[in-house]
C-alpha cells in the first residue's frame, strides 16, 4: 500500500507549480493578433473560388488536400476563397450573390448568423495541439465571429446593394461526400465594391 | 434416454449464447469480406472493452437480483476525477502544497471514487429498503451532476501520452483495453466461482430469504456487489477518457442499457441466482458484433438501434423460456 501510494501522488510547493503553468489563455487578445498578422496573408493567399470548384471537380483528393483545412476528422473541409460576384437580393440575414464564372452560380454571404468554427478552420492557422482545452480552441473561433459580425459586416453592408458587383474573400465550409458550390454559405472577411 | 437428453439440453443451453455469437460471425463473414479480419476482430474487441468492464460489474449486481442504472454516470464522473486529478492536482493554498497524480494515482483514486458512489448505493437498497431501480436511477442523476459540476460542462483534455496509453495503446498486439478487460473478467470470474463471496452473491440472488436464514449478511454482500460494479465502471470510465484523451460531461450516457443487454443476451436471469459472466463476455461481444456488422452492412443507425432492441427482446423470450423448463 505504501509503494503504491508512493508511486501513486507527489507532494510539490504550490507556488512552485503556479508560477511554471502558463496563464489563463486569452482569447480576444490572440484573435486580435492573428486578425492584424497571419490572418491578413491568408486572406491574400486566398484560393480562386472557381479555381476550388474546377479543382474540386476534377481531382477532389487533390483539391481537398491543396486548397482546405480541417481541425476534426470527418466529411467537412474548409478553405479560404476569393471571387466576383453580383449582388442579387439584400436579405435580413444574408444577401444572395451571383458569382461570376464560365457557368455562374448562386451563393449567399452571411451577414447576420456568424457561428460555428468556418473562418478559423478554413484560416489553416490554428495548430490543434497548442490548445490545452477544448473551451480555448472554440474561444479562437467565437471571437473570430464576433469580430466579423462587429466589425467586417457594419462596414460592408453599404456595399451589398441589389446590382452592386463586388470582389470577396471569406470562408466556406464543402463536405466532401456532398460537395455542392450552388447556394454555399460565405462567411465574409474581406469586400470590395467594384462597380 | 431421458436423462441422456436432458444433459445434452443443459449442455446445449450453457452454450446458448456461444452458438449465437458464432452464428453471427458466420452470417455478417458471408454478407461482407470486410468483417472477418484481424484488424476489425481487434476493433470490435477495443470498442467492446469498456461494456465488458461494466457488464461484468452488472452481472454481480444482476446475480443478486439487482440492477444498476448509475453504472453509466460513475463512468462519466470517475473519467472526470482521473483527468481532473491528472490535470489539475489538489491544490492546497493555506499551506502552499500542491498534490500531484501519476497515472497509477488517478486510476486508483477514480477506482475509489468508483467503489464509494457503487457503495453508497448499496448502502441506500438495503439499509433504507429503497428498490434498486430507484436508488441507482438517483445515483445516476446525482453523478451526472456532479460530473457536470466539476467539469464546469466543459471536458477536459490533452492528459498525456502516458495516459492516452491505456486507451489507446497495445501489448503483444493486442490493444490494452482488451488486456484489461481481459483481467477484469478473470478478477470476477474467480469472485464468482473461487469465494465464499460468490456463492453468497447466487445464494442472495436464488432465495434472498433463505440465505437470510443460512447466515448470510445480506446488506454486506450486497454493498461489496454495488462497491464492485462502481470500481468497474470506473475503469471503463477511465478507458473511455484515456481513447477520447479527454474526460467529456456526457461520457457514458446510455452505457448502463448496453451492460444490461450484455448481462441478458449473456444468459443471465433478470430475477438474479441465475448466469456466469463469460456469458454475460459473450453478450457484450454479441451486441459489440452487431453494432460492427451493421456498419459495415451500411444498415442505418437507425434501422441498428431496432435490430439491437430486437436481440435484447429474444434473449429475454429465451431466458424466460428456460426459467419455465427449470
Amino acid at each position: 500500500m505504501v509503494l503504491l501510494g508512493y508511486n501513486a501522488v507527489y507532494i510539490r510547493k504550490l507556488s512552485d507549480v503556479v508560477n511554471s503553468r502558463p496563464g489563463k489563455f486569452d482569447a480576444k487578445s490572440y484573435v486580435q493578433k492573428l486578425w492584424a498578422g497571419r490572418l491578413q496573408e491568408k486572406l491574400d493567399s486566398a484560393i480562386d473560388v472557381n479555381t476550388l470548384k474546377e479543382s474540386l471537380q476534377t481531382d477532389p483528393a487533390d483539391g481537398f488536400g491543396k486548397y482546405t483545412h480541417a481541425l476534426a476528422i470527418g466529411n467537412y473541409r474548409y478553405a479560404m476563397v476569393k471571387g466576383i460576384a453580383m449582388v442579387d437580393v439584400v436579405k435580413e440575414d444574408e444577401v444572395l450573390v451571383t458569382i461570376q464564372s464560365a457557368q455562374p452560380f448562386k451563393a449567399v454571404v452571411l451577414t447576420e448568423f456568424v457561428y460555428g468554427n468556418t473562418l478559423r478552420d478554413a484560416s489553416g492557422l490554428i495548430d490543434l495541439q497548442a490548445f490545452p482545452n477544448t473551451g480555448d480552441l472554440n474561444g479562437v473561433s467565437g471571437e473570430l465571429n464576433k469580430k466579423v459580425r462587429q466589425e467586417v459586416i457594419p462596414a460592408l453592408k453599404s456595399m451589398l446593394k441589389p446590382g452592386n458587383k463586388i470582389e470577396f474573400t471569406g470562408a466556406v465550409e464543402l463536405n466532401k461526400a456532398h460537395l455542392r458550390f450552388d447556394d454555399i454559405e460565405i462567411v465574409p472577411v474581406r469586400i470590395k465594391r467594384i462597380s | 434416454m431421458i436423462a441422456i437428453n436432458n444433459s445434452y439440453k443443459q449442455r446445449i443451453k450453457s452454450l446458448q449464447s456461444l452458438i449465437a455469437l458464432v452464428l453471427l460471425c458466420l452470417v455478417l463473414t458471408v454478407l461482407t469480406d470486410k468483417f472477418f479480419t484481424a484488424d476489425n476482430g481487434l476493433n470490435v474487441l477495443r470498442q467492446t472493452a469498456v461494456n465488458i468492464c461494466i457488464a461484468t460489474g452488472m452481472t454481480l449486481v444482476v446475480l443478486t437480483a439487482g440492477i444498476d442504472l448509475s453504472v453509466g454516470s460513475i463512468l462519466a464522473l470517475c473519467g472526470a476525477v482521473a483527468a481532473g486529478l491528472l490535470k489539475n492536482g489538489i491544490a492546497i493554498p493555506a499551506v502552499d502544497t500542491y498534490i500531484g497524480f501519476t497515472v497509477l494515482g488517478v486510476v486508483l483514486a477514480a477506482m475509489i471514487v468508483g467503489a464509494l458512489l457503487g457503495w453508497f448505493n448499496g448502502l441506500v437498497i438495503t439499509r433504507f429498503n429503497v428498490p434498486p431501480f430507484v436508488a441507482t436511477l438517483a445515483m445516476l442523476t446525482i453523478a451526472r451532476g456532479f460530473t457536470m459540476l466539476y467539469t464546469k460542462g466543459q471536458p477536459i483534455s490533452n492528459l498525456g501520452p502516458q495516459f492516452a496509453f491505456i486507451g489507446a495503446g497495445s501489448f503483444l498486439g493486442v490493444p490494452v483495453p482488451v488486456w484489461i478487460a481481459a483481467v477484469v473478467v478473470l478478477i470476477a470470474v474467480c469472485i464468482t466461482r473461487q469465494t465464499r463471496l460468490g456463492r453468497y452473491i447466487y445464494a442472495i440472488g436464488g432465495n434472498e430469504t433463505a440465505a437470510r436464514f443460512s447466515g448470510i449478511r445480506i446488506s454486506n454482500i450486497k454493498m461489496i456487489v454495488y462497491a464492485l460494479a462502481g470500481a468497474m465502471a470506473a475503469i471503463g470510465g477511465i478507458i473511455v477518457t484515456s481513447r477520447l484523451d479527454s474526460a467529456q460531461p456526457n461520457a457514458g450516457t446510455s452505457y448502463e442499457l448496453d451492460a444490461i443487454a450484455a448481462v441478458v443476451i449473456g444468459g443471465t436471469s433478470l430475477s438474479g441466482g441465475r448466469g456466469s459472466i463469460w456469458g454475460t463476455v459473450m453478450g457484450a461481444i454479441i451486441i459489440g458484433v452487431l453494432n460492427n456488422g451493421l456498419v459495415l452492412l451500411n444498415v442505418s443507425p437507425f434501422w441498428q438501434q431496432v435490430v439491437k432492441g430486437c436481440v435484447i427482446l429474444l434473449a429475454v423470450i429465451i431466458d424466460k423460456a428456460n426459467a419455465k423448463q427449470d
